[in-house]
């Protein structure tokens, strides 16, 4: 691509001291660069108007026993090109201090508080360097992600008290919420601090469901680490599951015939399907529209029981394996799902009528948490979160893997980021998906379903994988190590990078709206928490 | 409003509509049915997520849904362990959820009933051994009935409840 050159080619003037190596994987630029220059050529490449990068992935690598060295690593996707500059840098021996980003690009804030925690590494000027992950109790120097902490080690327990950014005044109160909520859903932290009716400040905290996924993979091969992908989140077992195998089939040089690439959309759609239908009904009901949710939680237990019928697991658990995928569905069986989407469809489009034509509903929905544009920049925000609030970005489109190459998609838009925009999204991306999957039935070759790996990676191989889940781009970071295992997974669900953009949008607005506005975003608090 | 009503009788009734579930893998003791026995046909229940992958969670979810309708069997969704029969529990327990876990339990009201859901709450499944996890539900408080499954379908969740409420869903 000429452009990506292009762009090379003026970072490379701007910054004589850095280094270019060879990509990592398509649609990618690599540069080596020196501790010190970090933060300047962050902040360039985050604010050239040529360049506005997004700050996608931020993460660390113990290179030991191979190297003394400690790796860091920037991705950022260029806007308009959505090409990828990655940039790293080494901490070498017993180096533990690099430069902080935070202070001009705040959507690393999360990411190097991770590090922190995960690696003892210390982001020196980062503005807020409390425990993320490790929770107070945890005794001190204790870093997991280190080469030299056993995976099987006992904790143990220290007294500490996590203090909460504090507002205070007259008539000021402050509202506790959780770990434990009155729902069934996932276990997190919400502090707010409202003066009457209005939330003046939101704090999260979370990392209550931490079950140490990161260091788990690094016990497991390539191959065999697949069902530990699913289970990151339940509910994203497709979207984790496809960037994980995309990622391990990279490394092996493996590749999937084109019958697996469409059954592999096929299951990622359906899996949208499902979400979005359940996230549609649980919203109305949020608003106490009970009608809703009770016709979208019918329409979204039909496509878990086809899901059922099709693979054996509502979740679609085991449908994809490296190098393919597990069972053929013959052309009969696709023509029954086109029939049966249709009818959803149809169904879906009646309950929408109803639904938007509810004037008391599009009251609550209206102006309810908005997340401004220049917000959601700023804190990277993507998926159907992100394109609620103008941020145009889709993996499917713009940089297509499995079968979308040729499956184009009609990316839904919105630019209001209230609770009725990230509903519309939701709204189109269904209509859509289920035309997907009827162009899908039309192109589909046929063929063999998997290919068998014939090789081993080489020790220290890496790479990078990115799947548009149902809430937005899942990232994955592989390295292979000695014997077909793995060195270091880094996982990267859409939920840590949009879980602190809530604290935005909830602003202004009342704490019972609160459960609405989380449930709009609705995002994993396991795939947060790893 | 017409619209409304046309759709509902269109659609009819879609309770029942699913395929009946396994009987219950792991057989309920006795003194634990007694126990169930007195909550008659009124059963409460708090879920605790102490570090699922959030599967098991969709299935409870699944279970309040139009075509399962756990409702009508009196089996209803408490806001608080204060209000609670039961507590199900999924999960494997993260350090980090280990003493919420523990005040719940002691907040729930006696006669209480504990149900370890899911694979991960009864053996921590894969998050075996793991740094972050402190064992399964049954290490930190007595269980009662266990439902196996990754996740256990819906309605093996609701045979499970059924063969502890004798024939009460
Ligand atoms: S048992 Fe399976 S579905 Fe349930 S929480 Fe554990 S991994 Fe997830």
């Amino acid at each position: 691509m000429p452009e990506a050159r292009l762009c090379d080619d003026v970072l490379k003037v701007a910054f004589p001291a850095i280094r270019q190596n060879a990509p990592v994987c398509a649609k990618s630029s690599h540069f080596v660069v020196p501790k010190d220059l970090l933060p300047a050529i962050t902040h360039y490449l985050h604010t050239q108007p040529n360049f506005r990068g997004r700050l996608t992935l931020l993460w660390a690598c113990d290179h030991r026993p191979v190297r003394d060295t400690y790796g860091l690593y920037y991705l950022f996707t260029l806007e308009g090109s959505h090409h990828w500059v990655m940039l790293s840098t080494e901490l070498i021996g017993n180096d533990r201090l690099f430069p902080s980003i935070t202070p001009h690009i705040h959507a690393a804030h999360w990411y190097e508080r991770e590090i922190r925690d995960m690696f003892g590494l210390i982001p020196q000027g980062h503005p807020d360097l409390r425990r993320l992950v490790r929770h107070e109790h945890w005794p001190k120097g204790m870093h997991p992600l280190r080469k030299d902490f056993p995976w099987d080690r006992v904790l143990g327990r220290q007294q500490g008290e996590h203090h909460f950014r504090h507002i205070e005044g007259e008539g000021v109160f402050i509202v506790p919420v959780g770990p434990i909520h009155a729902g069934i859903i996932e276990s997190g932290h919400f502090r707010f601090s409202v003066a009457g009716e209005p939330i003046m400040q939101l704090e999260l905290r979370h990392f209550w469901k931490h079950r140490g996924v990161e260091k788990l993979f690094e016990q497991q091969t390539l191959i065999d680490a697949l069902p530990l992908a699913e289970r990151v989140s339940g509910d994203t077992t497709v979207g984790h599951g496809l960037a994980y195998c995309q990622a391990v089939e990279t490394l092996l040089h493996l590749e999937v015939p084109r019958r697996a690439t469409y059954l592999r959309t096929l299951f990622l759609e359906l899996e949208r399907l499902s979400n979005h239908l359940g996230d549609i009904g649980a919203m109305c009901n949020d608003t106490a529209y009970a009608l809703a949710h009770a016709h979208c939680g019918r329409m979204k237990e039909r496509i878990m029981q086809l899901n059922d019928r099709l693979t054996g697991s509502r979740f679609l658990r085991g449908a994809i394996r490296v190098g393919g995928v597990t069972r053929d569905i013959d052309n009969g069986r696709l023509t029954e799902i086109v029939e049966e989407l249709n009818r959803i469809q149809l169904d879906f489009s009646e309950v929408g009528a109803i639904i938007f034509a509810n004037a008391s509903l599009t009251d609550r929905l209206e102006t309810t948490g908005i997340l401004h544009e220049r917000t959601a920049w700023d804190h990277a925000v993507m998926g159907v979160v992100g394109r609620a609030s103008g941020m145009d970005c889709d993996l499917r489109r713009d940089r297509p893997f499995a079968a979308y190459d040729a499956l184009p998609v009609n990316v839904a838009l919105y630019r209001y980021g209230d609770v009725r925009a990230r509903l519309r999204v939701r709204g189109d991306e269904i209509h859509e998906s289920i035309r997907l999957i009827r162009e899908l039935r039309g192109k589909i070759p046929d063929g063999p379903i998997a290919n068998e790996p014939s090789r081993s990676p080489d020790p220290g191989d890496w790479t990078l994988s990115a799947v548009e889940g149902w809430r937005g781009e899942i990232l994955y970071m592989v390295m292979a190590g000695e014997g077909g295992r793995i060195h270091r997974c880094k996982v990267r669900d859409p939920s840590f990078v949009n879980w602190p953009a809530i604290q935005w949008a909830v602003l202004g607005n009342i704490i019972p709206d609160f459960p609405l506005i989380n449930k709009s975003f609705n995002l994993s608090y396991a795939g947060n928490d790893l | 409003m017409f619209r409304i009503i046309k759709k509902s009788l269109k659609i009819g009734v879609v309770t029942g509509q699913y395929q009946k579930g396994e009987p219950a893998a792991v057989p309920v003791v006795p003194e634990v049915k007694k126990k169930a026995g007195l909550f008659k046909r009124s059963f409460a229940i708090r879920e605790v997520d102490t570090g699922s992958c959030n599967a098991c969670e969709m299935e409870m979810n699944a279970l309040m849904n139009p075509v399962y309708d756990a409702e009508q069997f009196g089996i209803h969704i408490a806001a608080s362990p204060r209000h609670a029969d039961a507590l199900i529990v999924t999960g494997p327990v993260t350090v980090n959820m280990e003493r919420a876990l523990k005040d719940a339990h002691k907040q729930t009201p006696d006669p209480k009933l504990v149900i370890a859901l899911g694979d991960c709450a009864i053996h921590c499944g894969m998050f075996k051994g793991c740094y972050a996890v402190t064992g399964p539900v049954e290490r930190h408080i007595p269980v009662d009935v266990r439902i196996p499954g990754c996740p256990p379908r819906p309605a093996d969740i609701l045979e499970a409840l059924s063969e502890l409420r004798n024939g009460r869903p």
